[in-house]
C-alpha cells in the first residue's frame, strides 16, 4: 500500500463524529467610505504612501516625483517609461538592481490595506526584488473587508497572486520595527479614478 | 521531584531583567491582539466560524486532501505524500538530486523543523539558508527557535551584531548597509542598531536568493477547491525564495488544508491579528501554478497527524494554525521562555503536541501550566488547550510520572479529610506552627515555602467560629 493510501485510510478510519461547514452569513465590518478608510489604513499601520492621481496627471512624472533618485525603473504596464521589462528580461536575477517596480493592483481592502496583485508578467520578481514599488489601484476597486476581497479576486494563466499591504518589514531584532526586510523597502500607492 | 521544565524555568528566572523583558514583549503582542479584537464586532463570530470550519475540514480531511491533490495536479504541480519524517526527507532529497540542487533558500516552516530537514540537507552536502531574519540569526548562532512566530526575540541586538561580525556579514555588507543610516561618529564595525543590522542581513540574503537553485516554503493554508498554497509573511522572504530559483518545494502538514476561499477569508482575518497583533501580514501569497519555466512540488506530510485524529481527547489539536497566540498570553511561557520546554514547540499548544509525539520525553512540560485558561480564551480556532493539559495530568500517574511528593501529600490529605476527629485535632494545633522559626519551616522538604513565606494559621478556625456563633 502506498503512503497516500495508508494516510487516507487511516484518516477515514479515525473519524468519529462529523461536522458541517458553518453558515458565514453574519454581519461583517463595513465602512461608510471604504476609499477614505483604505487611505487611512495604508498611510498609518501599513506604512505605505498614497498619491491621488487625477485623470489629467502624467503617470511618468508622478513616478519621478515619488522616487526622484530612481535610476532603473521596471514595468510592463502600458504607457510607463521603463528601463526594464519583466516580460522580456532573460532571468529573474536581471531584476535585482531595480529601483522602482511599477505594477497593477486589482482589488484593495480597506480593513487592512491589502492590495491584490495577480501575476501579469513573466518574472514576478519585479513585485518583490525591486527596492521600491509603485502600485496602481483604482478607487472603484476598493472593498471594506477580506471576505469581499476574496470574492472579487481573479487568477490568470500565470497562476500566482499576492496581497501586498505595504513595504516588507520585520521586528525580529528586539521587536524593533524595521521597514525593508527582504523585499520592497518602500511602497507608494497610486490611487486612480 | 521537579520536571525538566521547572528546573530550566528556575534557571531562566535567575536573570530578572531578561524575564521581565521576555514577559513584557509577549504581553505587548497579546495587548495588540486585544486592541484589534475590539475593533471588530464580528470577532467572536469569526472565531466560532474558524473553529467550525476546522472541525468540518478535519473530519472530512481525506476527501479534501483528494480534492486538493486533483486540483494541484491540474495546475501542473507535483504532489507527494509522506507518512513520516524519513519519507519526507527522502522525497526532498530525490527532488533535489533530480535538479542537481546545491543551495536552497528557505522560508520559515515549523514542519521542516519537526522533520529535521536542515540537518538532513547539510548531511547530503546541500547548503541551506534560512531567509526569515529571525530564523537566519538562529541558524548562524546554531540555536533552536524559542517561539514559533518570533523565533529569535530572546536574542539581544548586541548578540546579533556579534554574530554578524563573526560570520563576516558585517565585513562584507556593513559599509554598504550603513550608508545614510548611522549617526555621525557611530562605527558600522561595532554598531548594533537594529535598522542597520536588518539592512546588512538584507544584502547578505540578497546574494543567497540570487545564487540559490531551489526555494522551499511551508504553507499556512492549502485550498482544496483551487489547489492554492497560501503563504503569509511580513518580510517577503517566501516570495523572494520562490521568485528567483526555478524550483519551489512546499512542505505542508495534512491539517493545513481548508475547503475554499470563503474559509480563507475567515482565516486571513484571524491569523495575523492573533499571532502578531497586526490586521494582516504584509504578504498573503497564493501559489497555484509553477512560474514559467519552473517546477513546483507540494509534499503533504502526515508524521503522526492521521493518528491524532483517532485520539478522542486530543484530536482538536489538529485545528491549530500555529499563530502563537497561546504562548503570547501564557503566563508560564512568558516567564519561563521557549527553551524551558522539552519539545521544539513551546507554550500551551507545544505541551499538547509534545505529549502526542512522545509522552515519556515530554511529560515534563505538563507542569508548565497554571490552568488559568487564558490560552483557551485567545485561541482563534478554539482549541481547548488547558482542558487537554489537565487531561494529560490525570494520566501522569498511570504513566509512572506523577510527582512522589505530591502523591504523598495527596494521600496524607485523604487520611486527614476522611477522619473528622484527626482533622479537628490537627486544626486545633495548627496555630502552633506560627511560632516555629522561619528557618525551620522554609526548608526544601516543605515545597510550599519555595518562593512563598509560610501562611499564618488563624488562632481560631472557621469551624470553631461557626460553632460559637461568631460568624455573622
Amino acid at each position: 500500500m502506498s503512503s497516500r493510501e495508508e494516510i487516507l485510510n487511516r484518516l477515514r478510519g479515525n473519524v468519529r463524529e462529523t461536522y458541517d461547514f458553518p453558515d458565514l452569513g453574519f454581519r461583517k465590518l463595513e465602512f461608510a467610505d471604504p476609499v477614505a478608510q483604505y487611505v487611512e489604513t495604508t498611510v498609518t499601520t501599513a506604512g505605505a504612501r498614497v498619491f491621488e492621481i487625477k485623470p489629467t496627471d502624467d503617470l511618468n512624472e508622478k513616478i519621478r516625483e515619488a522616487y526622484p533618485d530612481a535610476k532603473i525603473i521596471a514595468s510592463n504596464v502600458p504607457g510607463i517609461k521603463a528601463d526594464k521589462n519583466p516580460d522580456t528580461v532573460e532571468r529573474a536575477q536581471d531584476l535585482e538592481d531595480v529601483d522602482v517596480g511599477v505594477i497593477k493592483g486589482e482589488v484593495a481592502c480597506a480593513e487592512n490595506g491589502c492590495v491584490w496583485i495577480p501575476q501579469t508578467m513573466k518574472e514576478k520578481a519585479v513585485c518583490f526584488a525591486s527596492e521600491t514599488l509603485v502600485i496602481l489601484v483604482s478607487k472603484q476597486n476598493i472593498v471594506s473587508n477580506m471576505h469581499e476581497a476574496y470574492e472579487r479576486i481573479k487568477f490568470n494563466d500565470y497562476g500566482f497572486g499576492t496581497f501586498i499591504s505595504g513595504p516588507s518589514k520585520t521586528a525580529d531584532i528586539e521587536q524593533s520595527l524595521v521597514y525593508g526586510a527582504q523585499a520592497a523597502r518602500g511602497v507608494t500607492i497610486f490611487l486612480t479614478e | 521531584m521537579s520536571t525538566k521544565h521547572s528546573i530550566a524555568a528556575e534557571k531562566f528566572n535567575q536573570d530578572s531583567g531578561r524575564v521581565t523583558r521576555h514577559d513584557q514583549t509577549f504581553w505587548s503582542v497579546r495587548s495588540k491582539r486585544d486592541g484589534l479584537a475590539y475593533q471588530l464586532e464580528e470577532w467572536e463570530q469569526l472565531r466560532e466560524s474558524a473553529n467550525l470550519i476546522k472541525k468540518h475540514t478535519i473530519t472530512h480531511l481525506a476527501d479534501y486532501l483528494e480534492q486538493f491533490e486533483t486540483n494541484a495536479r491540474k495546475n501542473g504541480v507535483h504532489v507527494h505524500w509522506a507518512k513520516d519524517a524519513d519519507e519526507y526527507n527522502d522525497i526532498v532529497m530525490q527532488i533535489m538530486r533530480e535538479h542537481n540542487v546545491k543551495k536552497v533558500v528557505k522560508s520559515k516552516s515549523m514542519l521542516t523543523e519537526e522533520c529535521h530537514l536542515n540537518d538532513n540537507l547539510i548531511r547530503h552536502g546541500i547548503d541551506v539558508v534560512e531567509t526569515d531574519l529571525g530564523e537566519r540569526i538562529l541558524q548562524l548562532m546554531e540555536i533552536p527557535p524559542s517561539h514559533i512566530v518570533m523565533p529569535a526575540i530572546h536574542v539581544t541586538r548586541e548578540e546579533v551584531a556579534a554574530c554578524f561580525r563573526e560570520k563576516g556579514i558585517i565585513e562584507k555588507h556593513g559599509a554598504h548597509a550603513a550608508e545614510g543610516l548611522l549617526k555621525e561618529g557611530e562605527d558600522w564595525r561595532t554598531s548594533s542598531d537594529p535598522t542597520y543590522l536588518t539592512r546588512a542581513a538584507r544584502y547578505h540574503l540578497r546574494d543567497n536568493f540570487m545564487e540559490a537553485d531551489c526555494g522551499m516554503t511551508g504553507g499556512n493554508f492549502g485550498i482544496a477547491e483551487t489547489g492554492d498554497i497560501v503563504v503569509c509573511t511580513n518580510e517577503g522572504n517566501a516570495d523572494m525564495s520562490t521568485s528567483i530559483p526555478k524550483l519551489h518545494i512546499v512542505s505542508i502538514g495534512l491539517e493545513k488544508i481548508i475547503p475554499n476561499y470563503k474559509a480563507m477569508g475567515v482565516f486571513q482575518r484571524l491569523l495575523a491579528r492573533h499571532g502578531t497583533g497586526q490586521a494582516t501580514t504584509v504578504y498573503t501569497s497564493h501559489f497555484r501554478k509553477p512560474r514559467p519555466g519552473a517546477e513546483m512540488h507540494i509534499i503533504l506530510v502526515d508524521n503522526g497527524r492521521s493518528s491524532i485524529l483517532g485520539n478522542i481527547e486530543h484530536w482538536q489539536t489538529l485545528k491549530c494554525m500555529r499563530c502563537g497566540a497561546c504562548m503570547n498570553t501564557c503566563p508560564v511561557y512568558r516567564r519561563s521562555g521557549g527553551y524551558s520546554y522539552t519539545y521544539f514547540i513551546p507554550g500551551p499548544i507545544g505541551v499538547n503536541l509534545g505529549m502526542l509525539k512522545d509522552k515519556d520525553a515530554n511529560y515534563h512540560n505538563c507542569s508548565a501550566c497554571s490552568l488559568c485558561m487564558s490560552c483557551d480564551n485567545v485561541c482563534p480556532v478554539k482549541v481547548d488547550l488547558s482542558t487537554q493539559i489537565y487531561k494529560w495530568r490525570q494520566e501522569l500517574d498511570s504513566m509512572g510520572h506523577a510527582d512522589p511528593m505530591k502523591k504523598m501529600m495527596s494521600a496524607g490529605m485523604q487520611t486527614l479529610f476522611e477522619h473528622p476527629s484527626l482533622y479537628t485535632t490537627a486544626l486545633k494545633f495548627a496555630p502552633l506552627a506560627n511560632h516555629v522559626p522561619a528557618f525551620m519551616t522554609n526548608i526544601k522538604a516543605n515545597a510550599w515555602c519555595y518562593g512563598h513565606t509560610m501562611p499564618e494559621f488563624a488562632k481560631e478556625s472557621f469551624h470553631t467560629l461557626w460553632k460559637k456563633g461568631k460568624v455573622k
